[in-house]
């Protein structure tokens, strides 16, 4: 029911000049020599229960455009078949990697003081000749992102982990080290639907973020307040005391805890160091281990606190105790704090569904993450992130045909989700290449490289003149929705993105628009059947006789041997092009 | 004017225009006599909570207490440029010095959010009232851009001072938050030097091009009810209108302009001035440079430079940073001068808070509160710092900490971020009555003017 990890094969004669370059086709996702071996990822195919209603059309394109990174028609088709929950069900058992295990170490192994003049083990010219890109930086797991949102079959567990790797954010801006940084986009993928305490714990303990946010090597005098503030304003309860529904008591900001807090939280993590496996070029320094990060961070007794600390919540920790019994009672605390379902359930719901979600969802999400069960999903332990993605997909408010009369609704789609959305509508063969560096920073969002440890943008962006929030719209601006519009272009009309000549089994990006092509003799269904996949809630009939007004300018007596890849071009252009299909419904 | 004549002489004197087809228009005579009637503000956001205690450090009889309390962050006083005779800045903001010297840059000590006057007695006796949410990240850049003390303010003082002062958006070459947030206006953010800023493919007249031109311009100004996709429609519908006007200006570069006069002050952003903050600055130069084009003449504009939490490895982070911004100004100033406008332009820094006096045992610092802020122009009172230094004594009065576990000189601010916003408000030209609407907390000081500008 999901597409294929390649592209189809192309079907000759149809695509002409929607697909200029055809060099590359297939090149979808792999082939590539230099890199590791492409992840396999297997999803269970779910079985229909008998009796089952079927979702709406609507419905499941609105479901697939929350849970996966776009719909397609055969998406939808194959969705209404099998009804919901039972996709849920297959979509949450789906194992595999995401990203390939095959990135090396050696830049933390070598020893090497200047690793990328002085390595003597590249396995090829381009790999010496681009060492910080395939050694040290996020972008080849970039390319792997977006591979894998294109042609992946487990869709939801890589839109979970997007959205995770947002809440509990590490950046390439600040930490350098491909093999690590992919150790932690894997986990957060792995443990998106485990338990949330597993989740937090596997954070906090990894080196990637130890490093970014300087737990790491953090001893008990004067220790670093960094990674103990953002753990409670970030990752767990967040800084201003909720209601069970999100909202806050008073509508005021009282505080969750005091700069005390967050130093009895400092103190109390202290005393971790590396895992081992670093090799230093400068030699020892005493009870920290060189940078190494694949594996948990260690523990380290004599470098740990032994003061009494008060827990976030209430609650003390007792002066005489391990750097581990510290950490999970800190984990513990805020696993417990009754502001982290709310906290969490929140931004998940506006990382999926709606920026604005009423405070009834909200409570709703916050009592399956008590429970740990929603709608038959669940173990029924607190925490249990299948019972929380379930309640936020199945929910009243997440679903339904359209939610047209609510003037609040949606989110828009964040760059990431808007060029895997346009790629998988349009079937594009993709070695994922050219949107981390340049069309990742047009259009505001480079995937694993956010500014900071705040994300891309805040939860709560105001949105200037009204009463609502859009998370997504603190990137959005007069020159990254250009940018947007410019892509658009660029894969409609130029020939997609151009093969890097260097970087062996490099590909590009080409569309391959066949199946709309074949629509366009007849522009209103042309344009149907873009609005039927792509644009949630649907265009309104002023737009959409408007678009196909303007697509159906093209005529073969006029226009030559090209009027129907126009037609094509210009109606795909203008729906992602309008603010139906940008904001997700 | 001896300045302005001393630049040109150092420049070449060439009275070249700044763009285009408007080197005519816009060349130097015009702006030699200045422009009383534009003003304009540029706001330096330093995100991640810059470390001032490094950045203005007292060379006098208190260097010992910064040198014994500061380990191993503390600067050696010889590496410090001198500022008068009791303070020095950074070595790398060198670039900085001649304009205290000229009385162009004065220091504003110890500014943060702050509900009313508020001092560690009221923290002992805890009766003080704080500002929400302080040492959190997005929260103090909340409060340092919407003015105030409550974190759900939902505009910025910037966005608001815009709308009283005329028809333009604030306009932002880095990230603002919610600086340039009106009540009723957005912000408007726009590219670097050389970027098209055009949306691509939509010249030909051929076929049905121009009417797709034509239904993009109606997906982008047809009103919709749902507030999000409104939202994204005037986003679009801005694009499409302000690229069409500003995009000429705004592609001008030293590669693809090398007649530009900018060029000069901003060394062709090379060497040291090869850096986002000095492409910020050369933006804003240029569009103060051809002012009648852009919009009115009362406009504001938000420059930002990321990476000041510096909780560990701060010496080196910090030297980067500021051998990046030092120069960087010093060259915007440098443009004003020879664009004439060095009275109309005035550029204050703004950041998240201060950071602990004690260094932590990362070779960093970790979040304070008060902070020490730069304003430069020619209407700056320049060549002093105001307001009282804070007493670098952990545990003293101006420290935050109570307990002393918590002695970490966090320094309780002395004055309040709506009054440094007010200051800068009054200069623009907003009436007492008009500031103490922008920011209404103001209220709760006797004070609202500090008189650096």
């Amino acid at each position: 029911m999901l597409p294929a990890r390649h592209a189809a094969p192309l079907q000759k004669g149809l695509l002409l000049a929607l697909l200029l370059s055809l060099a590359a086709c297939g090149g979808g996702g792999g082939g590539d020599s230099s890199s590791p071996a492409d992840p396999g990822t297997t999803v269970p195919t779910p079985t229909p229960p008998s009796g089952l209603t079927p979702p709406s059309e609507a419905d499941a394109q609105r479901f697939l455009s929350q849970a996966t990174f776009g719909p397609t028609q055969a998406n939808i088709d194959s969705l209404r078949t099998v009804g919901f929950k039972p996709w849920l069900a297959s979509q949450f058992q789906a194992k595999g990697n995401l990203y390939s295990t095959g990135y090396s170490d050696a830049i933390h192994k070598a020893g090497l003081k200047d690793f990328c003049k002085q390595f003597s083990g590249f396995p090829n010219d381009y790999a010496r000749n681009n060492c910080w890109r395939e050694y040290y930086s996020a972008e080849p797991l970039s390319r792997e992102f977006y591979r894998n949102a294109l042609y992946g079959p487990d869709q939801l567990r890589q839109r979970a982990a997007l959205a995770l790797s947002q809440l509990f954010v590490v950046s390439n801006a600040e930490v350098e080290g491909t093999y690590g940084l992919r150790e932690y986009q894997q986990m957060l993928a792995d443990k998106a639907f485990g338990n949330f305490r597993d989740l937090l714990k596997s954070v906090t303990l990894s080196p990637v973020m130890g490093t970014y946010l300087n737990l790491v090597n953090n001893s008990k005098a004067d220790p670093n307040e960094n990674f103990a503030r953002e753990l409670l304003q970030l990752f767990s309860i967040g800084p201003c005391q909720l209601n069970a529904d999100g909202t806050l008591p008073g509508g005021q900001c009282v505080a969750t805890y005091d700069n005390n807090g967050v130093r009895d939280v400092a103190f109390a993590l202290t005393g971790w160091t590396y895992p081992a496996g670093g090799v230093s070029p400068w030699g020892s320094s005493g009870w920290k281990n060189p940078t190494y990060l694949r594996g948990q961070m260690l523990a380290v007794a004599a470098e740990h606190d032994q003061t009494e600390r008060k827990l976030p919540g209430g609650g003390t920790l007792a002066a005489s105790r391990t750097p581990e019994q510290a950490l999970d009672a800190v984990i513990d605390a805020l696993y417990q704090h009754p502001n982290l379902p709310p906290f969490i359930g929140k931004q998940l719901i506006q990382h999926l569904v709606t920026s604005n979600p009423s405070p009834a969802y909200v409570a709703r999400v916050s009592q399956a993450f008590v429970s740990g069960k929603a709608y038959d999903f669940g173990s029924g332990v607190r925490g249990d992130m299948q019972a929380l993605f379930a309640a936020i997909l199945l929910d009243p408010e997440a679903r339904g045909d359209n939610k047209n009369s609510d003037p609040n609704y949606g989110r828009l789609r964040e760059p990431a989700q808007y060029i895997a959305g346009m790629l998988r509508a349009l079937n594009a063969s993709s070695d994922g290449a050219n949107f981390y560096w340049w069309w990742g920073n047009e259009l505001g969002q480079i995937v694993f490289n956010a500014n900071s440890v705040f994300n891309f943008y805040p939860p709560d962006y105001p949105l200037p003149g009204t009463d609502v929030v859009g998370p997504a719209f603190a990137i959005e601006n007069a020159n990254s929705t250009l940018a947007r519009l410019n892509l658009a272009t660029a894969m409609l009309y130029w020939g997609g993105l151009q093969a890097e000549d260097d970087r062996p089994g490099a590909t590009g990006t080409q569309i391959n628009g066949s199946n709309w092509l074949a629509l366009a003799d007849n522009p209103t269904l042309l344009v149907d059947s873009l609005d039927k996949v792509l644009v949630t809630g649907g265009l309104p009939a002023n737009i959409k006789t408007g678009i196909v007004d303007a697509v159906g300018v093209w005529n073969e007596k006029n226009h030559g041997a090209t009027w129907r890849e126009e037609r094509a071009r210009s109606a795909v252009y203008l729906v992602l092009a309008s603010p139906e299909y940008q904001v997700q419904r | 004017m001896n300045r302005r004549d001393l630049l040109k002489a150092l420049m070449g004197g060439s009275a070249l225009g700044t763009f285009g087809g408007l080197q005519a228009l816009m060349s130097i005579p015009a702006h030699a006599a200045g422009d009383p009637s534009y003003k304009a503000l540029v706001c330096v956001q330093l995100f991640g909570g810059n470390d001032s205690a490094n950045m203005i450090v007292p060379t006098d009889s208190r260097y010992s207490a910064y040198q014994s309390v500061r380990g191993v962050l503390a600067l050696p006083k010889a590496s410090l440029v001198p500022i008068g005779a009791q303070y020095g800045l950074h070595p790398a903001l060198a670039a900085l010095e001649p304009l205290w010297s000229r009385g162009d840059l004065g220091v504003v000590s110890n500014v943060g959010p702050l509900v009313r006057p508020t001092t560690r007695a009221d923290l002992v006796s805890k009766t003080a009232r704080l500002p929400d949410n302080l040492f959190s990240h997005s929260d103090q850049q909340n409060l340092w851009q919407s003015g105030g003390s409550s974190v759900l303010g939902r505009t910025g003082w910037g966005g608001r001072l815009a709308e009283a002062l005329g028809p333009d958006p604030v306009f932002a070459f880095g990230n603002s938050g919610r600086l340039g947030i009106g009540s009723a206006r957005s912000t408007l953010a726009l590219p670097g030097p050389g970027s098209d800023f055009a949306p691509a493919g939509l010249a030909s007249n051929w076929g049905g091009h121009p009417a797709r031109k034509a239904m993009l311009q109606t997906l982008a100004s047809t009103p919709r009810s749902n507030k999000l996709m409104n939202a994204f429609a005037g986003i679009q519908n801005t694009a499409l209108s302000r690229s069409a006007s500003l995009a000429p200006l705004l592609k001008v570069s030293p590669s693809n302009n090398p007649s530009e006069i900018l060029n000069g002050p901003f060394q062709n952003l090379s060497g040291a001035l090869d850096s986002d903050i000095a492409r910020q600055l050369y933006q804003v130069a240029k569009m103060i440079a051809n002012r009648q084009s852009v919009g009115g003449n009362r406009q504001v504009f938000v420059v930002a430079q990321d990476g000041y939490d510096t909780h560990e490895n701060q010496l080196t982070r910090q030297g980067d940073l500021f051998a990046e911004l030092g120069p960087a100004l010093a060259a915007f100033q440098a443009a004003m001068v020879l664009l004439g406008m060095e009275d109309s332009v005035t550029t204050a820094t703004l950041s998240d808070f201060g950071r602990t006096f004690k260094p932590n045992s990362s070779g960093g610092a970790d979040h304070g509160w008060g902070n020490h802020q730069l304003v430069i122009g020619g209407a700056v009172q320049g060549g002093k710092l105001h307001g009282s230094f804070p007493e670098l004594a952990l545990g003293g009065p101006d420290d935050f900490g109570v307990n002393s576990w918590e002695y970490q000189g966090r320094w309780i601010p002395t004055q309040s971020v709506d009054q440094y916003i007010a200051t800068l408000a009054r200069w623009m030209g907003l009436s007492d009555a008009q500031v103490l609407s922008l920011l209404p907390n103001l209220g709760n000081f006797t004070v609202r003017n500090l008189g650096f500008v």
